[in-house]
């Protein structure tokens, strides 16, 4: 701070103390503020470090939006049919440099970004190493702009867990705040790359964190809003597909989206039972195969582009067109089968690039063409190509990644109608249904299994059947006593049943035990007690409801003999009682089940 | 794996490490944002100069015909501009002229259902509509259309549209439905629009409104009095309101090529033979009206003898019990009575019409329409006189 010239007046003294004294309280208020926030409020650096988090993954994803599409335009050339040399070429040269990069550079990008951030949130305290980020960046550009038939969504989503996970070590966060920053990111990533930040929170919750923990939430929103704040900024706020109008259907038509859904539900099966079946073959093939699979898989894909030129890249102009209804059914069906194939040459050889985007091409392929085979056949059948295709998307979002909520609401967002809601609700239910009944693990599961970890499913855990005291408690297994009943007559009951044990409700809500011993002593000793409540008792007692998890009563069972389970009506009212042999009994029959 | 590493020892060591390593994030997001934007504007840049590009090779590719070329180039310019009017309208109109129409359509119908009184996309669904012969959505788009916004041009544009409707509907052969838009479609000319009003004045012409083709035909006479559309038109416009006189002056002004052209031909031939046959015509001496007379009563009588020879009708039947024979009786009854009496020459000239009129009808319905030039002449100076003494 500069001193005051001497030379000054006695008014501009006095207005120079005056801003020393401002500036000396905002510098204390400042340090308060960036005590509280860095050093005793981690919940609340956390928050900030949210929308951090959101605008470097936002930065990100456009950085990456706009390398696909240079590499495409350079490799392939700005047509949507690139000309013959190049359709080979590029897929091929692509893939040759996606092997090497990931064998001499990068090798941790291999494999799915969404089960790398679950590991880091289970398994690696919240550490993905940055180098992962930028090798993603890297081998998926080249990957998909050189025609691979794979998506940016997956890798997006690690690459925001990626950073976050750089921010939250180098700002050497508690060890809890580190495994749930992972998820953060990867919910900025994945609404930057979907432009969709509904669909990018539930699907973390509903797949990389599993559960609705309070502690993670507001902070996975900060972050998807911001990176979409941000990826807008850049490119725009137009929604991912232009989605024509949807009418509301009348009810006759649920049958036709009910058909999509078993049709949908089908080709998710097989396209899962697929790729289970032929990884592990893939990754048991000689070492060398490494550096030839990705340029195998582009050859296979560039051949059938030459055709098909739809089937490489990304696909969302291709997309675009298909929910437009500018294709006819027979060309929907070939495009969804072909994808399929183009699809599984890429990700099973090994380069690296997400399914999401396919498996919204498959499905808005296989949704146009089922629509349009019923309306052939149903010619009263008014909704159109393009809303069946909408719904298609959701119905293999649904069947073949396993994730019901978030397709549900995914088309919502991209399609901004809620006509298209209940659709997609029954398609993509019914697909998830069929697909679970066949394939009882998850897509997701297959692949982290498959190399080796066991990370929590976060279907098995959303499927898991929670054990309540009401399934343990023992509905007769105590006398219970009023403070006012005359000893002799407990005696007599307790005399009844010499096993039972003795619950004296002073008032409703406090539950004591008493002792046999102590109740014969009061009998034996003439000038003893005369009622229950002048017996000398143990408690109060922790109480129970019967909807409460059976976790609840471990915490208590322990210290104690027995806990009595209440009413929620009269807490005076006895349902049951518990003690630590009813829930061992319970848990061992359910592990047995 | 480092980090489950201890944190540094004091709270506010590590308070301030965070502060700055905060500080730093944010001064690395403003760069990292100023470097995107750099990127992003190239980006923005180029993918819009690749639409244009495409857009251009469309337009050239439309141009030289080749559809299916404008509609590829089309599609890849919307890549790189999703959703751009321009574009998709030009796709659109390459799909219909490719024939895909129902394509084509949807993607009309997305773009009107943004903006809906578009009078170019009323008038491109207007087309495919008529493409595919359902004229009452035809009918309705072409009208959404003249009603409609046009950006330039609006007056000229509706009058187009307007006269493009009238001549599809006249190809229908629809003339009555036609009839009010080809009458708005005149009133929208302006009197020295010389080229609008001879476009006008044929439609008014196969609208059947012979008064008002006649009237813009003269007026696009009297511009260039050697017009030869506008003589040919007038001359029938005129024969067919039956002043024949006029008509045939008309048809005589035209040049020796065009009054040989068959349609032209018939009705300047028509006109003399009338001109000459005609016994009502004004001025007319009386014995030249009575000669006339007598001559197209023979006329009608010679086509009624040669049908009921074709048909075994004997003529004259006695007693007269076919119509055919009536009728013939009736003329040489007056025939008969013409030389009897010198009865006055212009009733008899009304009468000889009359009759001859209904000789010539009953003989097209036994034979068909007359053939012979003089037979379709005592018909239409028939119909002459109905008109003048209606």
């Amino acid at each position: 701070m500069n001193l005051p010239d001497p030379s000054t007046s006695q008014p501009e003294k006095s207005r120079l103390a005056f801003v020393s004294r401002l500036l000396h309280q905002a510098h204390s208020a400042w340090q308060a503020w960036t005590r509280d926030i860095f050093v005793e409020r981690e919940e609340r650096l956390f928050l900030v470090l949210a929308i951090v988090i959101g605008a470097f993954s936002g930065l990100a994803v456009v950085c990456f939006h706009i390398a696909i599409d240079w590499i495409r335009i350079l490799s392939l050339g700005s047509s949507l049919r690139p000309s013959f040399p190049r359709v080979i070429l590029a897929p091929v040269i692509g893939g040759l440099a996606v092997a090497l990069l990931t064998i001499y550079l990068f090798p941790r990008v291999r494999g799915s970004g969404v089960n790398q951030t679950k590991a880091a949130v289970y398994v690696w305290d919240g550490y993905i190493p940055f180098s992962t980020v930028i090798g993603k960046f890297v081998t998926c550009a080249v990957a998909l702009g050189s025609g691979q038939s794979l998506g940016p969504e997956d890798p997006s989503l690690q690459m925001g867990a990626g950073i976050a996970s750089k921010i939250g070590r180098t700002l050497h966060l508690s060890q809890r705040k580190l495994r749930l920053i992972a998820p953060v990111g990867a919910a900025a990533g994945l609404a930057a790359a979907f432009n969709a930040p509904i669909s990018a929170v539930l699907f973390v919750i509903e797949e990389v964190i599993g559960t609705w923990s309070a502690g993670v939430l507001g902070a996975i929103i900060l972050a998807a809003v911001s990176s979409v704040v941000t990826m807008r900024w850049f490119l725009g706020s137009a929604p991912l597909f232009r989605i024509p109008a949807v009418q509301a259907p009348r009810p006759v038509e649920f049958f036709a989206y009910a058909i999509l859904g078993v049709v949908g539900g089908c080709v998710s099966l097989l396209f899962t039972k697929w790729v289970e079946y032929s990884r592990p073959k893939i990754q048991a093939l000689p070492s060398w195969t490494r550096y030839v699979l990705p340029s195998a898989a582009g050859l296979a894909i560039g051949a059938i582009g030459i055709w098909m030129p739809q089937v490489m890249g990304v696909g969302y102009a291709i997309m675009d067109q298909a929910l437009h209804g500018q294709f006819a059914w027979k060309l929907l069906l070939i495009l969804a089968l072909v994808k399929i194939l183009t699809t599984g040459f890429s990700f099973l050889s090994g380069t690296p690039g997400g399914l999401f985007a396919p498996t919204l091409f498959i499905g808005a392929m296989l949704g146009g063409g089922i629509g349009a085979i019923e309306q052939h056949f149903v010619p009263g059948l008014n909704t159109s190509i393009g809303a069946f295709a909408l719904v298609g998307m959701g119905t293999l979002f649904g069947g073949f990644l396993r994730v019901p909520i978030t397709s549900v609401f995914m088309v919502i967002e991209v399609s901004g109608n809620y006509a298209a809601a209940l659709p997609v609700m029954v398609s993509s239910l019914i697909a998830y249904l069929i697909s679970r009944r066949y394939q009882s693990v998850p897509l997701f599961d297959i692949l982290t299994r498959q190399d080796g970890l066991l990370l929590p499913s976060t279907e098995e855990r959303r499927e898991h059947v929670v054990i309540l005291v009401e399934d343990a408690m023992r509905g007769n297994g105590a006398i219970v006593t009023r403070a006012a009943e005359p000893v002799a007559d407990l005696v007599q009951r307790a005399a009844a049943r010499e096993d039972a044990p003795l619950l004296l409700c002073v008032r409703p809500g406090e539950w004591r035990l008493l002792d046999r011993e102590d109740l014969q002593r009061q009998v034996a000793d003439p000038a003893g007690a005369t009622t229950a409540g002048d017996i000398k008792s143990r408690g109060p007692l922790p109480i129970l409801f019967p909807d409460e998890p059976i976790d609840e009563a471990l915490r208590w069972v322990g210290d104690w003999l027995i806990l009595p389970v209440v009413s929620r009506a009269d807490l005076g009212r006895i349902e049951g009682v518990l003690s630590l042999s009813d829930i061992l009994k319970v848990l061992h029959k359910a592990a047995k089940d | 794996m480092n980090s489950s590493e201890p944190s540094p020892s004091t709270p506010v060591h590590v308070g301030q490490s965070r502060e700055r390593v905060l500080i730093l994030s944010l001064a690395i997001l403003a760069g990292l944002f100023v470097v995107t934007a750099f990127l992003a504007r190239q980006y923005h840049r180029s993918i819009h100069h690749l639409g244009d590009d495409w857009y251009a090779k469309g337009e050239s590719s439309l141009k030289s015909r080749d559809a299916a070329a404008a509609i590829q180039d089309y599609r890849n310019a919307l890549v790189y501009k999703p959703g751009d009017p321009t574009f998709e309208f030009h796709l659109a109109q390459a799909l219909a002229r490719s024939g895909r129409d129902e394509l084509a359509r949807s993607y009309f119908l997305t773009l009107l259902s943004a903006s809906p009184g578009s009078g170019k996309l009323n008038l491109a669904l207007a087309r495919i509509a008529a493409q595919e012969n359902s004229p009452a959505s035809a009918v309705r788009y072409y009208h959404n259309a003249i009603y409609g916004v046009w950006e330039e041009n609006p007056l000229s544009m509706r009058w187009q549209v307007r006269r493009e409707l009238c001549q599809y509907l006249l190809d229908l052969g629809a003339v009555q439905e036609a009839q009010p838009d080809v009458i708005a479609l005149a009133q929208e000319v302006s009197r020295s629009d010389y080229a609008r009003q001879k476009i006008t004045a044929d439609l008014l012409l196969r609208a059947a409104l012979w008064n008002r083709a006649l009237d813009m035909y003269r007026s696009v006479l009297l511009a260039d009095s050697r017009d030869h559309d506008a003589l040919a038109g007038a001359g029938q416009a005129a024969f067919h309101l039956g002043r024949y006189g006029p008509a045939r002056n008309y048809f005589d002004r035209l040049p020796r090529e065009r009054r040989e052209a068959p349609e032209i031909a018939g009705m300047a031939g028509l006109s003399s033979l009338i001109e000459e046959m005609n016994p009502l015509l004004p001025g007319l001496p009386a014995s030249e009206q009575r000669k006339r007379a007598d001559a197209i009563l023979g006329v009608a009588t010679a086509r009624l003898e040669n049908c009921a020879q074709q048909r075994g009708i004997t003529l004259p039947g006695k007693p007269p019990l076919d119509p055919f024979q009536q009728i013939y009786s009736t003329g040489r009854e007056m025939s008969r009575s013409w030389r009897r009496a010198a009865d006055h020459a212009s009733e008899r000239a009304a009468n000889a019409v009359s009759l001859a009129a209904r000789m010539e009808e009953a003989a097209s319905e036994r034979c068909g329409a007359p053939q012979n030039r003089a037979d379709q002449a005592v018909l239409l100076i028939s119909q002459g006189s109905e008109g003048t003494s209606r």
